[in-house]
């Protein structure tokens, strides 16, 4: 089989009109962690949830192992793992209660569902905390549990949905350690996120998504090498002297674009060209040499930042907040 | 498909049982009620003379007698008390109902019904696990209000074993189809405010037009011709009949509607709920 995870024109056109997913093809292989990166509202979780059963694509189809996510749709969900970007477990209850009500749905006798979810709270290093209730975890604890929710019958392929939502840097690298753990076991792993590191770091291929289309697609390092050169990046005071600055840097044969209060300048070697673009500099608040990486990329194609719009408020801590306001 | 319902019905129960505050104040509501609403209108205090009242002793009897002939025709009991406690019995299946709603709300809300969905569970047992576990809670409530209306002077005359299992079926029944309305509602429904403005609209009148608080009897007519169509009243008659041994004017007429009411709101229910999740 070549593709573990395979998508076919994948469209979704949602009741009213808005066209969330246009046309999103790609092949995962199996055993590769693979990644869509996007803004928020680029269409990356309406695509997984087509993948997963729980959308019906308005046009295409999508196969996991070859089965059609629009016809065989029992058979895709016994061979997925799904963890939603919310949080879903039962916080009034325990963590093991949460994980062994999930491994008896898939169909495990007692004991066996009793031995899966311990392998899977084991896994995920939870075993610990496993008999205290949901409401005692920390964020990235919570994170892990729903992890450990997804895996319990040991899926084929396996959908993170923003797995690393609103966590610390030191939890999100040891959650980045689990979901390349998983990967050492065969495991194909499908990863949307906005955050552009988590991309990088942890992706064999990376698809670029924006407006319901991919737009670059490839191992990061790849797509960063296609970028060539590195860039300068310089915040003026406002959007007009940027564009002042641009024009500026342009005419005279640099190769500048303003991105808001800012110019990106591309140049081969950053250090060097600082000097010659000194004079230029008069009025400029911050400059800043920026090493290529996946962020530069979305830039490029799009002129658009990844997090530009980046909520005001932390999404993850408000949904905690609506969960603790249930109870 | 059952087992996963049962699976998914525990998991509410659990966390019913789980939340102290919710629990205890579901427990403590009921009994509530019936010892305010069933204990503060005594019905026999109506027809007693005042006190001095000179009346001659045997026209006394012969009021009295004539005006519990009278209540007894319309309550099937002389004790308010006992009439509104079973009938306290069959509103909870109705005030329940509610809860299977809130439950799918919540559900998707969390993004629980998703993770649900992901998996191969049958859409069916998600939807079943909502009636399922209303029933149970239902079934909890009311054995816990039965025992405590006995203790505080329920009189029921000559119901045995059998007599409470039938009258049970009758309650199950009637929790089911409501559970299923409301259910299947929150499935479409996007809001919680629209299920709980719905219950509000609905619950009140169905208890009122109802058997359940007053007797239909006395009613006006339309609303006579509510009552009787109204599934709350045969559930409360055939529950009444069976413990109390009030009368019924058709018993299998009530048990046939009351089945018929359960089972095209379970499979309408089953239908929508089901279609939601597998057309989205």
């Amino acid at each position: 089989m070549e593709c573990a995870v395979e998508a076919r024109g994948l469209v979704k056109v949602y009741p009213g009109g808005v066209r969330a997913v246009d046309g999103v093809s790609f092949c995962i292989r199996p055993g590769e962690i693979y990644s869509l990166l996007g803004p928020n509202g680029a269409g990356k979780t309406t695509t997984v949830k087509m993948l997963a059963t729980l959308l019906k694509p308005t046009e295409g189809d999508a196969f996991i192992l070859g089965r059609s996510v629009v016809r065989e749709r029992y058979e895709v969900r016994r061979l997925i793992g799904v963890t939603p970007q919310d949080l879903t477990s039962d916080d009034e209850m325990t963590g093991w209660e949460n994980v062994y009500i999930q491994a008896r749905l898939y169909g495990y006798p007692a004991g066996e569902a009793r031995e899966r979810a311990r392998w899977a709270l084991e896994y995920m290093g939870l075993l610990d905390v496993a008999h205290r209730k949901v409401s005692t975890y920390s964020g990235g604890m919570r994170r892990r549990l729903e992890i450990a929710m997804s895996i319990v019958h040991k899926p084929k392929v396996l959908f993170l949905d923003e797995p690393t939502l609103g966590l610390d840097v030191q939890s999100r690298r040891h959650l980045w350690d689990l979901i390349r753990r998983l990967r050492g076991e065969g495991v194909t792993i499908l990863l949307t996120t906005h955050y552009m590191e988590e991309a990088e770091e942890l992706s064999d291929r990376v698809a670029i998504i924006d407006h319901g289309r991919i737009i670059a697609e490839g191992a990061p390092g790849e797509l960063i090498a296609k970028l060539g050169g590195e860039r300068i990046h310089i915040l003026m005071p406002g959007p007009s002297e940027a564009e002042k600055l641009a024009g500026e840097l342009a005419s005279s044969g640099w190769s500048a674009r303003a991105h808001g209060s800012e110019v990106v300048v591309t140049v081969a070697n950053a250090a060097e060209a600082l000097a010659e673009l000194a004079p230029h500099l008069r009025g400029a608040r911050e400059v800043r040499i920026a090493r290529p990486n996946l962020e530069e990329v979305f830039l490029e194609l799009t002129g658009r930042r990844l997090r530009e719009e980046e909520e005001s408020f932390d999404a993850f801590r408000y949904r905690v907040m609506t969960r603790r306001l249930r109870r | 498909m059952a087992g996963a319902s049962l699976l998914l019905a525990w998991r509410e129960l659990k966390k019913w049982v789980g939340r102290r505050g919710v629990f205890i104040s579901s427990l403590v509501t009921p009994l509530l009620w019936i010892a305010l609403f069933g204990k503060s209108f005594n019905l026999q205090a109506l027809f007693t003379p005042p006190q001095g009242a000179q009346l001659p002793p045997g026209m006394v009897e012969a009021f009295r007698r004539a005006i519990e002939e009278r209540i007894v025709s319309l309550f099937g009991t002389t004790d308010y008390f006992t009439f509104v406690s079973t009938g306290m019995l069959v509103v909870f299946a109705v005030f329940q109902g509610m809860f299977a709603g809130v439950s799918v709300i919540f559900d998707k809300r969390l993004g629980y019904l998703e993770r649900l969905m992901a998996s191969p569970v049958p859409r069916s047992s998600i939807y079943l696990s909502k009636v399922i576990a209303t029933v149970a809670r239902v079934t909890i409530l009311d054995a816990i209000l039965l025992g405590v209306a006995l203790a505080m002077g329920l009189k029921i005359s000559g119901a045995g074993p059998i007599d409470f299992l039938v009258a049970w079926v009758y309650v199950v029944l009637l929790a089911a189809a409501l559970a299923a309305g409301y259910a299947t509602m929150s499935f479409y429904a996007e809001h919680q405010e629209a299920v709980f403005a719905a219950s509000n609209l609905i619950n009140l009148p169905l208890m009122f037009s109802s058997s359940a608080l007053f007797p239909v009897k006395q009613m006006p007519h339309w609303l006579q011709v509510v009552a009787k169509w109204n599934p709350v009243t045969h559930a409360a008659n055939l529950v009444r009949h069976h413990l109390i041994g009030a009368p019924v004017s058709d018993y299998w007429l009530s048990v046939a509607y009351l089945a018929t009411v359960t089972a095209v709101l379970l499979g309408a229910g089953l239908y929508l709920s089901v279609r939601w999740m597998e057309n989205r």
